[in-house]
């Protein structure tokens, strides 16, 4: 093994094994407790125990089937709903800009792109309480409207298709001026098919970090009903303050969605941060 | 505006049309003027109502004294920001803030780097390692803090208990170590925000690690191979190559570390259930903003608060472009 690897690569691997081991057992132990008796997860020896002995899924049957009190599969719902809606609106919204942005010329268009540019600085919690009465006199407070509109308006999705778009040859465009294509068609056929990957990118982007949104739905919503899965996870926190079996059982239900589509789409994910510098907040 | 040709980088993608006069499409650039504007329209429109206007809406009501029960709300011009500069809690709160800053993002970065630099030198398996470094990275904050509140219990949670048992380890080897006390986590004032920080980094090094490891899979392999021809040490290689060649990434990934800890929130308000935890010590400037705003609708307090934090975070980006741009020039 040593010829083939050399031994500083055996070294090397070894650090970050152990180091991957500490990223990733966390979740392992997530997932282990959320299986565990109570009693084993409080008592000495069986609470350093990593695999369930024996392994129970009394905790999820607790966090299920108690929809009156909280209503797992409408916030997984809402999630879902508000995600969905939220990449389609983006995607559409900010590709159109983006064109508009980056291959339409207009009076203005670089002054408003700059202002756009430059409103990226603000920091997102800035936003929270004016957006918040807002929300309250447009009457959406607690409403799907109040998830998904205000959290379509940001301009890095812009940003980042109009630098994408740019690098699209302008003879490609000429000839399907040539061909009668208005603005729309050089939209729909000649920018739209070559952009697939940077579309893909913000939409992979806004899609995971709108599943984990914690500040807008705590304080845009306010109905059991209405909540999304992470502000779920802290309505159980409230409950089951301590019991960490059913704690780590909603945690596990919360994180395994995201966590099967991030390793779904990694390969997308992770060029898609090299390429654009979302480091995924 | 008629047709003009720039080459600024803003408008590099306007065609040529002069050339193409003879086009069958009657003058086609003349309908960009419109159809531009019509592109842009929706995004613009969700631009103004949802950013812009609320932006500059939080200014308007940090100069309000705006009880949202009161009827009226009358203009009290900069009091709230004196109240603010006056008031010990709102200190404490940018205190433990920068506190947070200070403990997370160099150590953060530190680690990404760390890591990047240990995948940059790993020739199989690094995708695997990249998808469990960065698995943190895609769960909510909320989900994090709940798993974590249980990692950290002081009397069963997992890293008292592998620290017990390390310490106990090495007291039968003979090290004359006292018995490990359980760490309070979370219980204890001073403990606080490093707990917060450790959980924090666990949770985000991931995205920074893949910056890193994009600029240094970006530095071209001659400059190693001449370095190694020269007998320069990996030590060596570093300092002389990899750390000036990373400075662009290393001064984005620090802007926006900065940017994203000074509004650290979630942490807080799920690891002490809306609390400002014990002694107040993990009271951060948003979760002040938020109890000022939202528990106790003093809106106009909390809209000032946010627009400090808005304050010290543009200071800090500026002076972090400007110790950089100043290093570069120097060089």
């Amino acid at each position: 093994m040593a010829r083939f690897l050399g031994q500083t690569q055996i070294v090397l691997h070894a650090i970050l094994l152990l180091i991957a081991f500490l990223f990733v057992a966390p979740l392992i132990w997530m997932v282990t407790t959320s299986l565990k008796a109570p009693e084993d997860i409080i008592n000495g020896l069986g609470a350093m125990r990593w695999l369930p002995h024996p392994a129970t899924l009394a905790n999820f049957h607790q966090v299920l089937t108690n929809v009156q009190e909280f209503p797992v599969w409408r916030w997984t719902g809402n999630s879902l709903f508000i995600s969905l809606a939220t990449t389609l609106l983006i995607v559409v919204v900010d590709s159109l800009a983006a064109f508009s942005y980056s291959r339409l010329s207009w009076k203005g268009r670089d002054k408003i792109f700059a202002m756009l540019v430059a409103t990226m600085m603000v920091p997102g919690q800035v936003l929270l309480i004016p957006t918040y009465l807002l929300i309250r006199n447009l009457q959406w407070f607690d409403t799907y409207w109040a998830l998904i509109i205000p959290a379509a308006s940001s301009a890095f999705g812009v940003f980042l298709l109009r630098q994408f778009f740019m690098t699209i040859p302008k003879e490609l465009e000429e000839a399907a001026r040539l061909d009668g294509c208005g603005p729309l068609g050089v939209f729909r056929h000649v920018i739209l098919p070559l952009s697939k990957p940077a579309i893909a990118t913000l939409a992979i982007f806004t899609f995971m970090g709108t599943w984990n949104a914690f500040e807008g739905p705590l304080i845009f919503t306010n109905s059991q009903e209405m909540r999304t899965l992470p502000i779920g996870i802290t309505i159980f926190q409230g409950h089951y303050n301590a019991e960490y079996g059913p704690l780590m059982a909603a945690a596990t239900l919360a994180a395994i969605p995201i966590l099967i589509a991030f390793l779904m789409f990694q390969k997308h994910i992770i060029k898609g941060i090299s390429l654009t510098g979302l480091a995924g907040r | 505006m008629s047709i003009t040709i720039k080459s600024t980088s803003l408008s590099s993608a306007k065609p040529a049309a002069v050339s193409r006069a003879a086009a069958p499409a009657a003058a086609p650039r003349r309908d960009d003027r419109w159809s531009g504007w019509l592109f842009a329209l929706p995004h613009f429109l969700l631009f103004l109502v949802f950013l812009l206007a609320p932006t500059l809406f939080g200014l308007y009501l940090s100069l309000h004294n705006w009880h949202v029960l009161a009827k009226h709300h009358p203009f009290v011009g900069l009091a709230n920001y004196q109240s603010a500069l006056s008031d010990d809690i709102f200190w404490l709160a940018l205190r433990n803030t920068a506190y947070f800053v200070i403990l997370a993002v160099p150590a953060g970065n530190l680690v990404s780097l760390l890591l990047a630099l240990g995948l940059a030198g790993v020739k199989r398996f690094a995708t695997f390692y990249k998808v469990a470094f960065y698995l943190p990275v895609v769960i909510s904050i909320a989900v994090v803090a709940v798993l974590w509140q249980w990692l950290f219990n002081t009397q069963v949670g997992l890293l008292n208990l592998y620290l017990d048992a390390a310490v106990t380890g090495l007291r039968h080897l003979g090290l004359p170590l006292a018995p490990f006390e359980p760490i309070p986590w979370l219980s204890n004032p001073h403990m606080a925000m490093p707990s917060i920080a450790l959980m924090s980094i666990w949770w985000g090094a991931g995205g920074n690690m893949i910056l890193y490891l994009a600029g240094i899979n970006n530095i071209a392999p001659d400059y190693y191979e001449a370095a190694t021809i020269d007998g320069a040490n990996g030590w060596q290689r570093f300092w002389a190559i990899t750390w000036p060649l990373l400075k662009p990434t290393t001064l984005f990934c620090l802007v926006f570390s900065v940017l994203g800890a000074f509004q650290v929130f979630g942490q807080s308000y799920v690891l002490y259930g809306g609390a400002s935890g014990p002694g107040r010590a993990a009271l951060t400037m948003v979760l002040y903003m938020y109890q000022q705003g939202f528990s106790q609708y003093e809106i106009g307090y909390g809209a000032a608060i946010a627009y400090l934090l808005f304050a010290v975070v543009l200071m800090l980006t500026g002076i972090q472009f400007w110790l950089f741009s100043g290093r570069k020039a120097k060089d």
